[in-house]
C-alpha cells in the first residue's frame, strides 16, 4: 500500500488485487478488489487460468469504475484450499 | 455556525486507529487504450536476479515483460509463496496481462514491471526510495494504470 500510495500520488491511477482487504483499507488503498483468497494466491489457485482471467478483468474493469478513494470492491470468486474450484 | 469544540485540544483516552489521507488521480484514459504495468509486493523476481533478504529487503526487481513466467520466482517471508512458486500468476498475473492485451480489454502491457517484498523492511526507505524510483521508471515508460498485488 506505500508503494500504491506513491505511484498514485505521482499521477497514475493504481488498483490492488488484495487477500486481506482490512489492511489495505487501514493503510489507505486508493482502490482495491478483494476476491476471496488467502495471501499468496490472491488471484486464485495455481493453474486456473479462467480464474486467473475474472479476476484481472474485473480489477481492470474496477479500476475504471471504482469513483472515490479507499474504495474496496468484493469480488466473486474464491479460494479455498480443499474446496472444489468456483 | 455552532462551535462543535467544547474543550480546545482535548483527546480520547480511547487508541483510535488512524489511517493516512486518501491519495486520489482520476483515471482519465479509456482501459483500450491504456498502457498497464505490474507492481507486487510478493517478493517477485528473475532467478537470475539476486534473491530479497528475509530478514527485511526494501530493495526492488525489475521484470521485463518479455519474461517467461518460468522464469520467474518468489523470495519472501512472510507468506507461504508454494502456490506462487508452482504456477507465478497466482500473484503476479504476467500472462494473463498479455492475454488481456490480445482480447483487446487493454491496448498494452508495459515494458517493465516491479517485484519487491512488501510487510517488512524499512518502510520509510520503501515510501522515500523504493516508490519514487519504480515511479520514474514508469513514468518513462508511458504507463498509464498500475495492477498490484499485496496482502
Amino acid at each position: 500500500m506505500i508503494v500504491q500510495r506513491a505511484i498514485e500520488s505521482a499521477g497514475i491511477p493504481t488498483i490492488l488485487i488484495a487477500a486481506l482487504p482490512p489492511i489495505a483499507r487501514h493503510y489507505g488503498t486508493p482502490r482495491a478488489v478483494a476476491p476471496l483468497v488467502p495471501m499468496g494466491a490472491n488471484l486464485g489457485e495455481p493453474n486456473n487460468y479462467e480464474k486467473q482471467r475474472n479476476v484481472l478483468r474485473d480489477t481492470l474493469r474496477q479500476l475504471m469504475v471504482i469513483d472515490s478513494p479507499v474504495s474496496i470492491v468484493a469480488l466473486p470468486y474464491r479460494y479455498i484450499e480443499g474446496e472444489e474450484a468456483s | 455556525m455552532t462551535e462543535m469544540t467544547i474543550v480546545k485540544g482535548l483527546q480520547s483516552e480511547i487508541n483510535v486507529p488512524l489511517s493516512p489521507e486518501p491519495v486520489w488521480v482520476q483515471v482519465e484514459k479509456d482501459l483500450q487504450d491504456m498502457t498497464v504495468a505490474m507492481v507486487t509486493a510478493a517478493g517477485v523476481h528473475r532467478k537470475q536476479d539476486k534473491k530479497f533478504n528475509l530478514a527485511g529487503d526494501h530493495t526492488f526487481r525489475e521484470i521485463p515483460n518479455d519474461t517467461p513466467t518460468s522464469e520467474l520466482m518468489v523470495t519472501h517471508g512472510g507468506y507461504d509463496n508454494a502456490d506462487a512458486n508452482k504456477d507465478i500468476n497466482c500473484m503476479f498475473p504476467l500472462d494473463r496481462l498479455q492475454e488481456m492485451v490480445e482480447e483487446g480489454l487493454i491496448n498494452a502491457a508495459a515494458n517493465t514491471h516491479f517485484g519487491f517484498m512488501g510487510g517488512g523492511g524499512d518502510q520509510v526507505k520503501l515510501k522515500e526510495e523504493t516508490g519514487p524510483a519504480i515511479v520514474e521508471i514508469l513514468k518513462n515508460d508511458g504507463v498509464d494504470a498500475v495492477v498490484l498485488t499485496a496482502g
